[in-house]
């Protein structure tokens, strides 16, 4: 028992400096040199005015602490022993007087520190830490305030051995009631701290007087044995169960920041977790978008040429009924030369404007499809779709004149001969029944009459022949060149869709490659950091194994600690 | 003509009740305040837990009337026992009191929630002490400064007591932030529970007054209070209440001879022990602990057996052991004499606050006219001045400090007081002799022997001279 305590001490600091609390450690090797020291340091504290000073005089009968009405303690009294009462100044670490005074209770290792009030000596902590015991002073008039309570928690921490002592109770009327209340209080707080009423004024007269009797009514009796048994049994009692509750206090504070971690799930591993599943989306989205692409693309381009078609159509045909008017009035003998650049021209006009219109629509159905891919990135469309092959339009040939067919002089007298036959015979039998020759003035006349008429007759069928023959010449060519050029037509389609088809299946599959890649690293990266984590995990098992294993140590030390105490 | 702060206290609330009539909550604080105003003087006992606050408010009423309840608790003048509670958000009600031997008792109702609000209570009691002021008992002063807010914005006076001086007591009383310099003038300190100094001496009660006169001479109280005064509220209290089967118990034990009773009244255990050689019996010392303390005890026998007090005498020689005697004149003087600056004091302060809670775009000028008055209220400095005299902080030579009390009012407030002449006092007399003072007093603050507190002393009093010759101007143009 004796170095068991030593020993799960010592363990601890190593375990301390392991995990980097060098500042832990370097308070426990100090605790453990006090603890090793067979001298027993007691800090007097408590509140202003409770009567720590008169406290320690009266355990000393020794006017050793400075005592008076208005505050008197400033700085801290160190009563120790001495052969021969003495007084110095020292200042370290804080400014401190030290006093020796013969007394046995000091001799047998009793080192007793008078403190300013609660408040004043700076931080409490550097105090506690320097101390063994802790004798915690109260009136017996007003008892515990709240702040001592709560001091009394905080100080069981740091140094478990703490006795709690009532003073002043000559003067309080009701001092056992207050010490029943503060022994209740204690007792619901968790704290087993022993309350010793004394008081200092009693004791100080008994001692003058020699009076037993009031020596024991004070109270002191008690506080001295108390302090007595402590002294004495300090490297089996107070020793083991200080370090028992230090050590269980460091180890808590090391164990705290493990199991956070072990707690707190790696954020890096639900990143990369994340990334991966987000790829993985964006690979399927990919392929489930090429099919539509392609209907989307077939669709449109049909449409394209069914209008682009119709739209031929509708302009050659108001061509051709501009012709048939024109042709019912003029005549093509002598319009034809002029007409022929007319002709040509608009169906000129009639090509270019319908190609134009096909470029454009195939400009928009590329950027359509295009901008469903610019979700993935923007992209460029080539701009070599659009062009024709060079030798698209030409080829059609040219419009050929018809036979017209002339009406030459013989032809002409020939008819008008001919016409005029009939005429002549029917006027001149009329006039030969008057008695006149068949060949007269008036068989004459009507002769000439006729012949005209059916010169006349003979011309203007011969106009419309040639007329409908230009018509039919003009319209052969009109369909030769519908022909024609609707077919160019769609093959510049076909040619557009193909090639649209082709740039964008390839742009897919670059996307595809590129997600895949990402999804490779994303995947790597996820499993790296699986791997991290779980040797990370081991790691905290290691060391987390080896602090229980110190707990247990310190549980032992405690059970045996509190019945040593508790004996 | 020179208006009192009171008068300018006054005009700034009926201003800022025009001002915010349209403001339902606002205008009723005004009126709320304006009511105030006119009531009597609030004096609110605080301190920290254990202080002994209701004992010495038992002890100016002179009857058990501390402590009801947890909360704030008002004590006011009136014809009959009463008790109202306020509870929060709820309707009042009244409580039922009793009437027992030496006070008052009420039935407070039972059981709340730890932080819930208790509400207050309102005590009506016939008390020649509450005709003058409204005495109000509260909770433990907290060291977060929530209870003394609570008390500065509802009291007009403090009197803060606390067992001891030690800085951790006194904390609640540091000057909040941005408060003003003249915070300190409506703050006594009293050395509550003086008997216990010294662990009970005899001369307990001296050596508590040898702290109190340190801590009021001390440069430090500058800002804090305004004089220090030690009681023990313990004794002052049953001096005024003591009974005769007491006074019959007090006699026989200084019947016996002094050395025999010694022993015995070392410590309560022994004077409440079997064997006692008077023949009173245990209950009886034990309501005699209770009543008087032990040191108390001690005192009482010491009187009655070396000076022969008497039933009728020593309830006064305790009395002035106890210190109150002391503390009433330092209320009387420095609280209930000056009313209508205290009143003017808080009123402006409260209507300070009430403006930045409720902004309105004409407030400018009412603030501006706010701190004009607390800023260069005269007669809050002449109050200050008359503490620092009376405390022995700033030293004229005997005859300069009466004359200077005088002037300033501390005798009294009218002109005729101030001069020192009789009541009817013609007009050229009364200016001849101000203008006499004024001149030697201002003599006095351009002297260049003086410490620069003497010469500030004699600048108050100057001022104040000059405040009489305005006063005395009006009148006669009138």
């Amino acid at each position: 028992m004796a170095t068991f305590w030593l020993d799960v001490l010592d363990e601890t600091i190593r375990a301390c400096a392991a995990h980097g609390r060098t500042d832990l450690a370097h308070e426990l090797q100090h605790r453990r040199a006090q603890l090793l020291d067979p001298r027993l340091r007691v800090l007097v504290v408590g509140a202003p005015k409770q009567g720590k000073s008169q406290l320690v005089n009266a355990l000393l009968n020794a006017p050793a602490c400075p005592v008076g009405d208005d505050l008197t303690t400033t700085v801290p009294t160190v009563v120790e022993y001495a052969d021969e009462p003495s007084g110095v100044q020292a200042t370290d670490p804080v400014a401190h007087q030290v006093v020796g005074v013969p007394r046995q209770l000091l001799r047998a290792g009793l080192v007793l520190v008078d403190m300013p009030p609660l408040g004043r000596a700076g931080p409490a902590d550097a105090l506690l830490a320097t101390a063994d015991a802790v004798l915690l002073v109260s009136d017996a008039g007003t008892g515990l305030s709240a702040g001592e309570v709560e001091f009394l928690r905080y100080a069981v921490q740091r140094c478990p051995t703490v006795i709690l002592a009532l003073t002043k109770i000559d003067l309080a009327p009701r001092w056992r009631q207050v010490a029943e209340r503060t022994r209740m209080r204690l007792a619901q707080a968790g704290l087993n701290t022993p309350v010793v009423p004394v008081s200092a004024a009693l004791r100080l007269r008994a001692a003058g007087t020699d009076d037993v009797a009031l020596n024991a009514e004070s109270g002191f009796p008690e506080l001295v044995g108390r302090l007595q048994r402590e002294v004495s049994t300090k490297a089996q009692r107070l020793a083991p169960h200080t370090a028992a509750v230090l050590t269980a206090t460091a180890i808590e504070s090391l164990v705290a920041p493990l199991v956070a971690e072990h707690a707190t799930p790696p954020a890096e591993h639900t990143t990369a977790a994340l990334q991966l599943r987000d790829l993985q989306h964006r690979h399927d989205g990919l392929r489930r978008h090429a099919s539509r692409w392609q209907s989307a693309l077939a669709d449109d381009i049909s449409d394209l040429v069914s209008d682009i078609e119709y739209d031929l159509r509708d302009r050659t045909r108001r061509v051709l009924r501009t012709v048939d008017e024109f042709f019912d009035v003029a005549d093509p003998a002598l319009a034809w030369d002029s007409f022929v650049p007319w002709l040509e021209e608009n169906l000129r006009y009639a090509g270019q404007a319908n190609f134009a219109w096909l470029v454009q629509r195939s400009h928009w159905i590329a950027t359509r499809i295009a901008a469903d891919f610019a979700g993935y990135r923007p992209e460029v469309l080539p701009e070599s779709t659009f062009w024709p092959a060079a030798d698209a339009f030409g080829g059609v040939a040219e419009l050929e004149r018809p036979a017209l067919g002339e009406f030459t002089l013989g032809q002409k007298v020939f008819t008008g001969l001919r016409g005029s036959y009939g005429g002549l015979v029917m006027f001149g039998l009329l006039t030969s029944v008057a008695g006149l020759p068949l060949i007269n003035l008036v068989s004459l006349g009507a002769g000439a009459l006729f012949g005209s008429k059916s010169l006349r007759d003979e011309g203007s069928s011969r106009l419309l022949r040639r007329q409908s023959a230009a018509k039919a010449a003009v319209q052969r060519h009109v369909e030769d060149f519908f022909l024609k050029f609707s077919k160019d037509c769609r093959d510049v389609a076909r040619q557009v869709h193909r090639t649209l088809r082709d740039h964008f299946l390839t742009l897919a599959e670059d996307l595809q490659e590129e997600i895949a890649d990402a999804a490779r690293l994303a995947k790597d990266t996820a499993d790296r950091a699986a791997v991290e984590q779980d040797r990370r995990r081991q790691e905290l098992q290691r060391e987390f194994d080896g602090l229980v294993a110190l707990r247990h140590k310190t549980r032992l030390l405690t059970t045996a600690a509190t019945a040593g105490v508790a004996a | 003509m020179r208006a009192t702060l009171a008068d300018r206290a006054w005009y700034l609330l009926t201003t800022a009740l025009r001002m915010y009539r349209d403001h339902a909550d606002a205008a009723d604080w005004m009126r709320h305040q304006i009511d105030r105003f006119e009531g009597a003087l609030r004096i609110a006992v605080t301190g920290p837990a254990c202080s002994g606050k209701s004992t010495l408010i038992n002890a100016l009423v002179g009857d058990e009337v501390a402590p009801v309840g947890t909360g704030f608790v008002w004590y006011q003048d009136g014809p009959t026992p009463r008790a109202t509670l306020y509870p929060p958000g709820e309707a009042e009600r009244e409580l039922p009191v009793t009437r027992v031997e030496r006070g008052l008792r009420v039935e407070v109702p039972g059981w709340l929630p730890a932080d819930a609000d208790p509400g207050e209570i309102v005590v009506d009691w016939p008390a020649r002490a509450l005709r003058h002021a409204v005495l109000i008992d509260t909770p433990a002063a907290d060291l977060d400064g929530g209870t003394m807010a609570r008390v500065r914005a509802d009291a007009d006076a403090v009197v803060y007591a606390t067992p001891t001086v030690a800085e951790a007591d006194l904390l609640p009383l540091r000057p909040g932030p941005g408060s003003s310099p003249g915070a300190m003038v409506d703050t006594i300190l009293v050395l509550s529970r003086a008997d216990e100094v010294g662990g009970s001496r005899i001369d307990a009660l001296s050596g508590a007054r040898v702290i109190a006169r340190r801590r009021d001479r001390g440069i430090a109280v500058r800002g804090r209070w305004q004089t220090v005064v030690a009681v023990s509220g313990l004794l002052a209290h049953t001096a005024r209440t003591l009974s005769e089967a007491e006074y019959a118990a007090l006699a026989a034990l200084a019947a016996q001879p002094g050395a025999d009773l010694a022993g015995h009244l070392l410590s309560v255990d022994r004077f409440t022990g079997q064997a006692f050689p008077v023949p009173v019996d245990a209950p009886t010392r034990a309501a005699l602990l209770d009543r008087l303390g032990l040191f108390g005890v001690r005192l009482a026998s010491t009187l009655i057996r070396t000076d022969g007090a008497s039933q009728d005498t020593l309830p006064g020689l305790l009395l002035q052991h106890s210190g109150l005697i002391e503390l009433r004149d330092a209320v009387r003087e420095l609280f209930l004499d000056r009313r209508q600056v205290l009143k003017a004091r808080s009123a402006l302060r409260g209507l300070r606050m009430a403006v930045q809670v409720w902004p309105h775009p004409d407030a400018g000028e009412l603030s501006a006219g706010i701190e004009q008055a607390l800023a260069s209220g005269h007669e809050l400095r002449e109050l200050a001045l008359l503490a620092s005299l009376r405390a022995g902080r700033t030293r004229l030579s005997a005859e300069r400090t009466d004359e200077a009390r005088r002037l300033i009012g501390g005798y009294g407030d009218d002109i005729g007081t101030r001069l020192g002449a009789p009541e009817y006092l013609d007009p050229t007399r009364a200016w001849t002799l101000t203008e006499e003072s004024l001149h030697r007093w201002r003599g006095d603050a351009e002297n260049g022997t003086l410490t620069e507190d003497q010469r500030r002393a004699a600048r108050t009093v100057v001022r104040s001279c000059e405040g009489l010759l305005t006063q005395l101007a009006h009148t006669d143009r009138r």
